[in-house]
């Protein structure tokens, strides 16, 4: 099977990246692969595994695509990864790789942003959420109307990204159940893949403790929610118990951050590392005795940190939204929301004080999880079998074209009995073109 | 009876098709039915375009015409034989070729579109269901046929028709040239028989006919002919008409016929109804169906060194070349290519 696989790649600052890594092996043993980029720089030792082309949006050789069994489209929520995928996908049907279910971010970053093309973002809301959809989105950016993460609630913009694709691949129940609502292709649920590692100790009993090593890592933004676990941590008189190390880019002010932080007295127990290789990241969390993986509001997406959490064997504080809420409750400890999270960090702080088998246990039993429901093969080959099976759909997806074009055309017949009988006619003949069997 | 013949016109373009379809419309009124060509304008690009023709061909109503019936549809051409009617018959000329055969070959185009490959499932789906629902399908030939019951699994018989004015064809002696008429364009492979002429080494004479389907082209081929130092051995003799091209065909020592994969083509059966030998290549297609080496004339491999073999080969033996001739026209009249025969089985 000849596949193309259009992902961001190291040293892209993004998981998806990682992603595309950690399947590829698989991948290429059961596939001819093609690795497509519009990265300007790329991890080179790709090339031994995979061809890897280089794409220009405008010049794309749509030969090489049309050659392809499948192409597979991964998507995410930053337009800077994926906007050339997003666009490419919308020119031709594949199988697309949801990342993150809520892409109001995405979108708005795409039309209004980077395009600075307000009307067409405005068309797109009321396409998929009529008047409402569209007078909420020109509100949004008025005053003191809603702000971008009520959209990206409420309006995700999902649709966009999936609706004309011969496949779909999603990676948490939450968006297979909603998805599955009103998706007619086929839809997989396939547990993010990762490679288990391949010896690691209980990270409690090879270190020892306390003071006990906590880590986060990885984008930290707001959603990160590292104000909350600085609060609960300075209000706690076992804080000298305590070490957090911080490794990743801050992408909000970061002078703010440490200010913070010496205004809260915990300069001896939090160091910010910033941006960290995977060498020295996997030592890192060799060494820490708890991982936070708090993210909160969530875009609805399976958490690659936390399968590397696990990966280490290492128990976890995670926030109780989303894709996180699903996970077995033995394997990680949910922080509550809004009023109660820093009351709950504070609590499993002080059980892990109290109880740190337990939390060791908790690592052993996320890796055991991680190693049954994870294994990039068993991912490679569903996702495969469904490129297979979606070939079929190919004329059907030609057909939604035909029929968005056609309703197009029609609308400007609007309001006329004449136009509801030819709409009538139209979507018999579409359907009929389209029809299997 | 009132029979509509189905199909689909190029504007400003003229080829075999539009020959076919009239050819059939004036053989279904000698036989005394009303008969009229619906041709519904085609365009290809964007790829999208093709299945906005798809969907306006099921939409047309042609079952009566002001209260009559219209009693049988032919369906020649993709998409008009979309078009639904009750009493529907096909007669394939072909179907959309860069869906099938030409996807991934040179002279494909769809291919290289955005959606090209979204757009030939969505052909090949259609015709498996519509070409599937009708009751009797012939194909424009054997090749034609091959090729339905290959990409869409349908059988179809191949139905053989006469060129036009068929009866007009005379023979005469053998001058010293070849003669290959076609539309000057890449899939009738002129650059070929050039680069054949220049691996020839007896001094074979070729007289082209026929218009460029783009002007560039043309002046293409007389530069090619001009880098092979062939120039002073070919004619490029443009559009020609009908009776200049029939005296050509009966003074000229054999005809040079080597298209890519052929539909049918009118060139091979005018030359056998001119008694003359045929070179053609084995992956010419219709052309094979009525080309038997060695006895009506020579099939090569489509490659310039033996091909010229071939044309030395009659150039040189002109006996053999005019038996040749004698044996495809002796041919011709035994495999009953007659109007009569298509129109009794089109209506059985």
């Amino acid at each position: 099977m000849k596949i193309n696989w259009f992902s961001p790649l190291p040293p892209a600052r993004t998981d998806i990246a990682h992603y595309t890594t950690r399947v590829l092996p698989a991948l290429t043993e059961l596939a001819e692969v093609t690795l497509w980029t519009d990265q300007s720089d790329w991890d080179q030792s790709l090339t031994k595994q995979v061809a890897v082309r280089s794409y220009r949006l405008g010049k794309i050789p749509w030969v090489e695509l049309n050659r392809a069994d499948a192409n597979f489209y991964n998507i995410g929520n930053n337009p800077l990864f994926h906007s050339s995928i997003w666009q490419i996908s919308r020119l031709h049907a594949g199988i697309v790789v949801l990342h993150d279910l809520r892409l109001h971010h995405f979108f708005d970053d795409i039309f209004r942003v980077n395009w600075r093309d307000l009307d067409s973002y405005l068309a797109v809301m009321e396409s998929y959420y009529g008047e409402a959809g569209r007078l909420d989105a020109s509100e949004c950016f008025h005053g003191n109307a809603r702000n971008i993460d009520h959209m990206a609630e409420h309006y995700p913009l999902t649709q966009l990204a999936v609706e004309h694709q011969l496949g779909v691949v999603v990676h948490t129940g939450e968006a297979f159940d909603i998805l599955s609502r009103d998706q007619d292709c086929p839809l997989l649920l396939a547990p993010l893949p990762f490679n288990a590692k391949r010896n690691i100790e209980a990270s409690l009993s090879k270190a020892g403790g306390p003071p006990y090593r906590l880590i986060a890592f990885g984008y930290i933004g707001k959603s990160r929610r590292l104000l909350s676990v600085l609060k609960a941590l300075a209000d706690m008189p076992e804080r000298s118990e305590f070490q957090l190390d911080v490794y990743g880019d801050i992408l909000d002010d970061e002078d703010q951050l440490r200010s913070q932080i010496r205004a809260l007295d915990l300069k001896q127990q939090v160091h910010l590392h910033g941006f960290a290789s995977e060498k020295k990241l996997d030592e890192a969390l060799g060494q820490a005795h708890l991982s936070i993986n708090l993210r909160y509001p969530t875009m609805g997406e399976a958490s690659g940190s936390q399968l590397r959490i696990w990966s280490h064997g290492l128990p976890s504080l995670v926030s109780q939204v989303g894709w996180y809420s699903s996970l077995p409750a033995e394997t990680v400890a949910f922080v509550r929301t809004d009023e109660n999270e820093i009351g709950d960090i504070q609590l499993h702080l002080r059980a892990l004080l109290k109880e740190p088998k337990r939390f060791e246990e908790m690592g052993r039993l996320g890796r055991r999880v991680l190693e049954a429901e994870h294994a990039p093969a068993r991912y490679v080959q569903a996702i495969l079998e469904l490129a297979k099976q979606s070939q079929a759909r190919r004329p059907q997806v030609t057909m939604n074209r035909l029929a968005d074009r056609t309703g197009v055309m029609l609308s400007e017949w609007a309001n006329s009995r004449t136009a509801v009988e030819a709409v009538e006619n139209v979507a018999k003949e579409i359907f009929e073109l389209g029809r299997v069997g | 009876m009132r029979i509509l013949i189905a199909t689909v016109h190029v504007p400003f373009i003229r080829g075999g098709a539009e020959v076919h379809a009239e050819g059939l419309r004036d053989a279904l009124r000698a036989a005394g039915h009303e008969v009229e060509i619906i041709a519904v304008p085609f365009k290809w690009y964007p790829a999208e375009r093709i299945i906005d023709h798809m969907l306006a061909c099921r939409l047309l109503d042609v079952t009566e015409v002001m209260g009559t019936p219209v009693d049988l549809l032919i369906g020649l051409r993709f998409p008009a034989y979309l078009i639904p009617h009750p009493n529907k018959v096909l007669w394939i000329l072909h179907q959309f070729r860069t869906a099938y055969e030409l996807w991934d070959h040179q002279l494909g185009d769809l291919i290289y579109s955005p959606n090209g490959a979204e757009v030939r499932d969505a052909i090949r789906h259609a015709d498996r269901h519509f070409i599937g629902q009708t009751k009797v399908v012939y194909a424009n030939s054997a090749n034609v046929a091959a090729r339905l019951k290959f990409f869409c699994d349908i059988n179809a018989s191949p139905l053989y028709h006469p060129p036009p004015h068929a009866d007009k064809f005379h023979t005469a002696e053998a001058e010293d040239y070849f003669f290959f008429p076609s539309r000057l364009c890449l899939p009738k492979r002129q650059s070929l028989v050039l680069e054949a002429l220049a691996n020839t080494k007896k001094p074979v004479r070729v007289r082209f006919a026929g218009a460029a389907d783009q002007p560039a082209y043309q002046s293409e081929l007389k530069t090619l002919a001009r880098k092979l130092r062939v120039h002073d051995r070919v004619e490029w003799l443009g559009s020609i008409d009908e009776e200049k091209k029939r005296d050509l065909y009966a003074r000229c020592l054999g005809v040079i016929y080597p298209p890519i994969d052929e539909d049918y083509g009118y060139v091979t059966l005018e030359a056998m109804l001119a008694s003359k030998p045929l070179v053609v290549c084995t992956d010419s297609g219709g052309p094979l169906e009525f080309v038997r080496d060695e006895e009506t004339g020579l099939i090569s491999e489509p490659e310039a060194a033996k091909l010229a073999r071939a044309f030395d080969r009659l150039w040189q033996d002109r006996n053999a070349a005019k038996k040749m001739g004698a044996a495809g026209n002796a041919l011709y009249r035994e495999m009953n290519i007659t109007w009569d025969n298509v129109v009794r089985k089109l209506l059985a």
